[in-house]
C-alpha cells in the first residue's frame, strides 16, 4: 500500500536504498514532465483560463465536502471523468495517478469502519461475528467517495495547468505577490535540490555493492540530507545576492497576461453553482 | 581621461577572518574589456561581487563611476536603482542565476524590480528573446534548460536592462565546446559597443578574445596586469599563480613526457598539431 | 536485513481532501492564519530581504527531506517531515512558513496531502510541529557545548516530540469528525472513527515507527552537522536568536504553545456541538450499539472517553488513519489493515 499522492500509483523500483532513492526522485521529476507534455495538447481544461479553472476547483472541493449523499458525489465523479475525456487525459492516467493510490490508501483506511460504526446490521460474517451495518458502508463509502473525486479535480487541473500559470492565477485572484513567489521559486529549488539529492544517491549506488545495513543506510540519509543542507544555505545566500544584483530590494512584482472568454465565465458560473446547489438542496 | 568605470584603491575584503581580497588597487576604463585571470580561490569571484555593490570593502575605496560605493550609498533607493540599471553581473552558477520559475520571468525580473512600465518590460522581453534565440523556450522551466540554453538565459536576464558594465564570472566554465565558443562570440561581438565586460576567467584560451587588458590575481592580490600578449607569453608568472599545469602526456610524435601546458585547441599553433600545447616554445 | 521489500511502517500524516469536514477545515485555518502572519512577521523583521531566497530553498529542502526513506531499526523504514532540523537551523519561525510552503506544493503539485486540509495539516506539521521541535531543543540543549553529544540527543528527542505532537493533533481533528459531523441515521459523513480509535492508531505508528524516523534524521543531522558546519549549530543562520531578546521570545513560544493547546480542541468543537453536550444517541442506532461489548484500546482514552463514546465496540491496534509513504516499497497489505475489532 502506498501514500495517497499522483506518484503513488507509478511502477515500484526494488534495490538497495541508494537505487529506491534515485528512482523516487526520478519518479518527481518525471510527473513534472508529463504535467508539462499534458499541458500543452489541445483539450477543454487546457484551454480555459487559469484563475477560472483554479476557481472552479475550489467550487468543486467545496461541493465534494459539502455533499450528503452519495449520488452527490458519483455525480462529481463522472464530471471528472467526462472532463478528463474532454481533456484528453486518458482513463488509464487518472487511475494510476488518483484513482488506485486513493483506492490503495483511503479504501482500506475506510474498510474497519464497515464494521465499526455502530447502527443497523445487514449481514453478520460467519465464524468472526462481525457485523457490517448500513451506516458503517454509507460512511465508508463517503470517506472514499470524498477523496476518490477531490484527487481527481485535484490532478486535473494539475496536468492541465502550468505551475507558473497556477501561481498566477493565485496572485490575479488576491493571494499576495510574496506567498506566490516564494511557491515558485521553491518549485524552482526542489528541483535543484532534488537533482543534487539524485547525484549523491546515485554517486553511493555504484559503490554499494552489498545491500547496506541499517545503520549504514540511514548515515547515508544523514549525510545526504546534510549536504543538502549546506547547499540549501549556500544557494539561498547566492540567490539572495543574484536577486540584489538585479534590482532586488525586498518587493516582488510579478506580469500575468491572462484573457477570459465568454466559455471562461461558463465554467465558473457552472463550478460555482454546485456548491451552493448542493447548500440549497440541504437545506 | 574620462572617470573610470571602477576605481580601486587598496580595497580589502576580509569574509570570517579569512582575508579573500587583500590590499587591491586597479581601474576600469570605461568601454574596455578586461578579464581577471586567477585559479580558483584566488579572489576573482570576491573581486566581482565588491565590483558589483554585493559585498562590500572592508578597507580601503572602490569607487563605481566616480562615486564611492558602499552599503550606506546602495541603501539609498534612487542610487540603489541607478547601480543596477547600469551594472549587471552574471553568476557563474546558473542555479543561482536562474532563480525564477520560467524563463519569460527570469527575463522580466529585472525590469520589473526597475519599476518598467509594463508595455516596455514586454518589448524588451520580446526583443531579449529574439536576440539570443530563446523566444521557444519563454515558458520552460529553468531545470528543463541545457546547459547552453541556461547560459544563453543567463545572459539575457542580465542584459536586458542593457546594462552598462557587464561582470561575468566564469561564463564559460561547465559548457559543452560548441556552448563555449557561442559565449565567447558573444563577448567577441561586443567588442566596440561601448559597454565595459570584466570577465572572470581561468581559461587561458579565449583570454585574447575577449578581453583587451588582462588582470592577474593570485591570492587575493593582483600578481599582474598588461595585455593579453604580454600576460599570456609570461610562463613564469602563469605557473606562478597556478594557471599552467602538468601532468604526464602524449605528443603527436609520441613522445610522453611532462611541462606545463594548457589543455585547447587552436588553429594557429603551426606544426604541434596535438591536443597540448607547449609553453616552453612561446605562441606560435 | 535490508531488502527492497523493507516495509513502511513509518507513516506521514498528510491529511487528503475528504477526511475533514468544511467547518474542521474553516477553523484550522482560522488558528493558523495568525501564526503564519506573527511567522511572516518576525521573520521579516529580522531577514529584510534575504527572507524570500531562504524560504524559497528551505521549503524545497523540507519538500526533499519528506522524499527520503529512511530505514528503521527492526526491517521497516519511515519518512520524516524535517521540522526537527529546519527549526534547530532556521528558528520556528522561519520553520513555520518553510514547511507551510513544501506541503502547499506537496498539495498542489503532487496531491500528497489535501488542498482543503491544507491549513489543518500546516497546523500539524509545520506550525505545532516547528514550534514543538524548537522548544523542546532549547530547552534540553541549553548550555551545552556546540559539539557535545547533548545537542544530538536534544535534537532526537526534539524531532521525536514534535512529530508526535503533530500526529496526536491530527488524531484529534479526525476523532472530533464522527462527533460532529453525521447525518440523521448515524453515518459519519467525515473520517468516520471516533477520538477512542483515531488516537491510539495514529500514536500508535507515531510513537514507535515515525517519530523513530524523525528522531534519526535530527539527531543524525546535528551530529553531522556538528562535523561539517558547527556555525549552522550557533545560531548563525538561526533568525529567531540572531540579535533578538532570547528570553522574552522563548517565554512567548510557550505562551502561545499553551494558548494554542487550550484551544486548538475548543476551536474544533465550537464548530459542532460542546463537549458536554454530546453523546452516543447522537450518532448510533442505540439498540445495535448497546448489545455488542467492545472495550477501547487505550486505558487513559477509555477514561477520558468513557462519557463519549460508551458503546464502540472496538480495541486496538485498529488501522490507523496515517498515511504510508509514496513509495519506494512495497507494502504487503495485511501490515496495513490489522483486525482490530473483537467480536461483539
Amino acid at each position: 500500500m502506498s501514500e495517497q499522492s499522483f506518484l503513488a500509483g507509478k511502477h515500484r523500483h526494488h534495490g538497495n536504498i541508494a537505487e529506491r532513492m534515485v528512482h523516487g526522485l526520478q519518479q518527481v521529476m518525471e510527473h513534472a514532465l508529463d504535467a508539462e507534455a499534458i499541458s500543452a495538447t489541445p483539450g477543454l481544461l487546457q484551454q480555459l483560463d487559469p484563475r477560472i479553472k483554479l476557481l472552479s476547483l475550489l467550487a468543486v472541493l467545496a461541493a465534494t465536502l459539502l455533499a450528503s449523499q452519495l449520488t452527490t458525489l458519483l455525480l462529481l465523479f463522472v464530471l471528472a471523468v467526462v472532463l478528463a475525456l474532454a481533456s484528453q487525459i486518458s482513463l488509464s492516467r487518472l487511475y494510476r495517478q488518483a484513482w488506485l493510490s486513493v483506492l490503495l490508501f483511503s479504501g482500506m483506511l475506510a474498510l474497519p469502519a464497515i464494521f465499526m460504526v455502530p447502527g443497523e446490521r445487514l449481514l453478520t460474517l460467519p465464524l468472526l461475528h462481525w457485523h457490517i451495518t448500513r451506516q458503517g458502508l454509507s460512511s465508508a463509502a463517503f470517506l472514499l467517495g470524498r477523496a476518490e473525486v477531490s484527487a481527481s479535480f485535484a490532478l486535473l487541473l494539475m496536468l492541465t495547468t502550468p505551475w507558473m500559470h497556477v501561481l498566477k492565477a493565485m496572485r490575479s485572484l488576491g493571494v499576495p505577490v510574496l506567498l506566490v513567489a516564494l511557491l515558485g521559486m521553491t518549485h524552482r529549488y526542489v528541483f535543484v535540490l532534488l537533482q543534487t539529492a539524485s547525484q549523491m544517491f546515485e554517486a553511493r549506488r555504484s559503490r554499494l555493492l552489498a545491500p547496506p545495513s541499517g545503520r549504514m543506510a540511514r548515515q547515508l540519509v544523514a549525510s545526504t540530507s546534510g549536504v543538502l543542507l549546506g547547499k540549501a544555505l549556500q544557494l539561498s545566500n547566492e540567490v539572495h545576492m543574484a536577486m540584489v544584483s538585479r534590482g532586488y530590494r525586498g518587493e516582488v512584482y510579478l506580469l500575468h497576461n491572462f484573457h477570459t472568454r465568454k466559455r471562461d465565465w461558463c465554467a465558473l458560473l457552472l463550478a460555482l453553482a454546485l456548491p451552493l446547489v448542493i447548500v440549497w438542496n440541504h437545506a | 581621461m574620462s572617470t573610470p568605470v571602477f576605481a580601486l584603491d587598496g580595497v580589502s575584503y576580509h569574509y570570517q577572518q579569512h582575508a579573500a581580497l587583500h590590499a587591491v588597487s586597479l581601474e576600469v576604463a570605461a568601454g574596455s574589456r578586461v578579464a581577471l585571470l586567477g585559479a580558483n580561490g584566488s579572489g576573482k569571484s570576491t573581486l566581482l561581487r565588491l565590483l558589483d555593490g554585493l559585498y562590500f570593502a572592508t578597507a580601503g575605496e572602490l569607487r563605481a563611476f566616480g562615486e564611492v560605493l558602499s552599503e550606506a550609498a546602495l541603501a539609498d533607493e534612487t542610487r540603489h536603482y541607478a547601480f543596477r540599471r547600469r551594472v549587471g553581473l552574471v553568476f557563474q552558477n546558473p542555479d543561482v542565476q536562474l532563480f525564477n520559475p520560467t524563463v519569460f520571468d527570469e527575463l522580466a525580473f529585472g525590469p520589473l524590480q526597475l519599476g518598467w512600465p509594463e508595455a516596455q518590460i514586454r518589448s524588451a522581453i520580446d526583443a531579449s528573446l529574439q536576440q539570443f534565440g530563446i523566444s521557444h523556450l519563454q515558458q520552460r522551466a529553468p531545470h528543463r534548460l541545457s546547459g547552453g540554453e541556461r547560459k544563453r538565459v543567463a545572459l539575457a536576464s542580465v542584459l536586458i536592462m542593457q546594462p552598462e558594465v557587464l561582470l561575468l564570472d566564469e561564463p564559460t566554465a561547465a559548457l559543452d565546446p560548441a556552448s563555449q565558443s557561442e559565449v565567447i562570440r558573444f563577448l567577441q561581438e561586443s567588442q566596440g559597443q561601448g559597454r565595459t565586460i570584466i570577465t572572470a576567467t581561468h581559461d587561458l584560451d579565449s583570454v585574447a578574445d575577449i578581453a583587451d587588458h588582462v588582470i592577474v590575481l593570485a591570492d587575493g592580490q593582483v600578481a599582474a596586469q598588461g595585455s593579453p600578449a604580454d600576460i599570456l607569453s609570461d610562463h613564469a608568472l602563469l605557473a606562478r599563480t597556478h594557471l599552467l599545469h602538468a601532468h604526464p602526456h602524449r605528443h603527436a610524435d609520441g613522445q610522453v613526457h611532462s611541462h606545463p601546458h594548457q589543455h585547447g585547441h587552436r588553429h594557429d599553433h603551426g606544426t604541434n598539431a596535438g591536443r597540448y600545447r607547449r609553453f616552453g616554445m612561446g605562441r606560435s | 536485513m535490508f531488502s527492497g521489500d523493507r516495509p513502511e511502517k513509518g507513516k506521514r500524516m498528510h491529511i487528503p481532501d475528504g477526511y475533514l469536514s468544511p467547518s474542521t477545515c474553516a477553523v484550522t485555518l482560522a488558528i493558523a492564519l495568525p501564526f503564519w502572519l506573527l511567522a511572516y512577521q518576525r521573520a521579516k523583521r529580522l531577514l529584510h530581504t534575504r527572507l524570500v531566497p531562504l524560504f524559497a530553498v528551505f521549503s524545497a529542502f523540507s519538500f526533499v527531506i519528506m522524499m527520503f526513506n529512511l530505514p528503521l531499526p527492526g526491517g521497516t523504514s519511515g519518512h520524516a517531515v524535517g521540522m526537527g532540523i529546519v527549526s534547530i537551523v532556521l528558528g520556528p519561525w522561519a520553520s513555520i512558513i518553510a514547511i507551510s510552503l513544501a506541503l502547499l506544493i506537496q498539495a498542489l503539485f503532487f496531491g500528497d496531502g489535501g488542498i482543503s486540509s491544507f491549513a489543518a495539516n500546516s497546523l500539524n506539521m509545520a506550525i505545532v510541529g516547528s514550534l514543538v521541535a524548537w522548544g523542546s531543543y532549547r530547552l534540553l540543549a541549553a548550555g551545552a557545548p556546540l559539539a557535545s553529544r547533548r545537542r544530538v540527543v536534544a535534537a532526537g528527542v526534539a524531532g521525536y516530540l514534535a512529530i508526535n505532537a503533530s500526529a496526536l493533533l491530527a488524531a484529534i481533528e479526525f476523532g472530533v469528525q464522527p462527533m460532529l459531523f453525521h447525518d440523521a441515521s448515524g453515518t459519519p459523513l467525515y473520517a468516520p472513527y471516533p477520538l477512542s480509535v483515531a488516537i491510539p492508531a495514529m500514536m500508535i505508528g507515531h510513537l514507535s515507527f515515525a517519530g523513530l524516523a524523525e528522531m534519526l534524521l535530527s539527531a543524525g543531522l546535528v551530529a553531522y552537522l556538528q562535523r561539517a558546519h558547527p556555525a549552522l549549530l550557533a545560531g548563525s543562520a538561526n533568525i529567531t536568536t540572531a540579535g533578538s531578546r532570547q528570553g522574552s521570545s522563548v517565554r512567548q513560544l510557550w505562551y502561545g504553545l499553551a494558548g494554542l493547546m487550550i484551544l486548538s480542541p475548543l476551536g474544533l468543537l465550537a464548530a459542532g456541538t460542546a463537549w458536554g453536550e454530546w453523546g452516543a444517541e447522537d450518532f448510533a442506532n442505540p439498540a445495535a450499539v448497546r448489545k455488542s461489548s467492545g472495550h477501547l484500546a487505550c486505558m487513559p482514552c477509555r477514561i477520558a472517553l468513557r462519557r463519549a463514546c460508551p458503546d464502540w465496540p472496538v480495541c486496538g491496534p485498529p488501522p490507523s488513519p496515517t498515511m504510508p509513504r509514496p513509495s519506494f516499497t512495497a507494502r504487503p497489505l495485511a501490515m496495513c489493515c490489522p483486525p482490530c475489532l473483537v467480536p461483539g
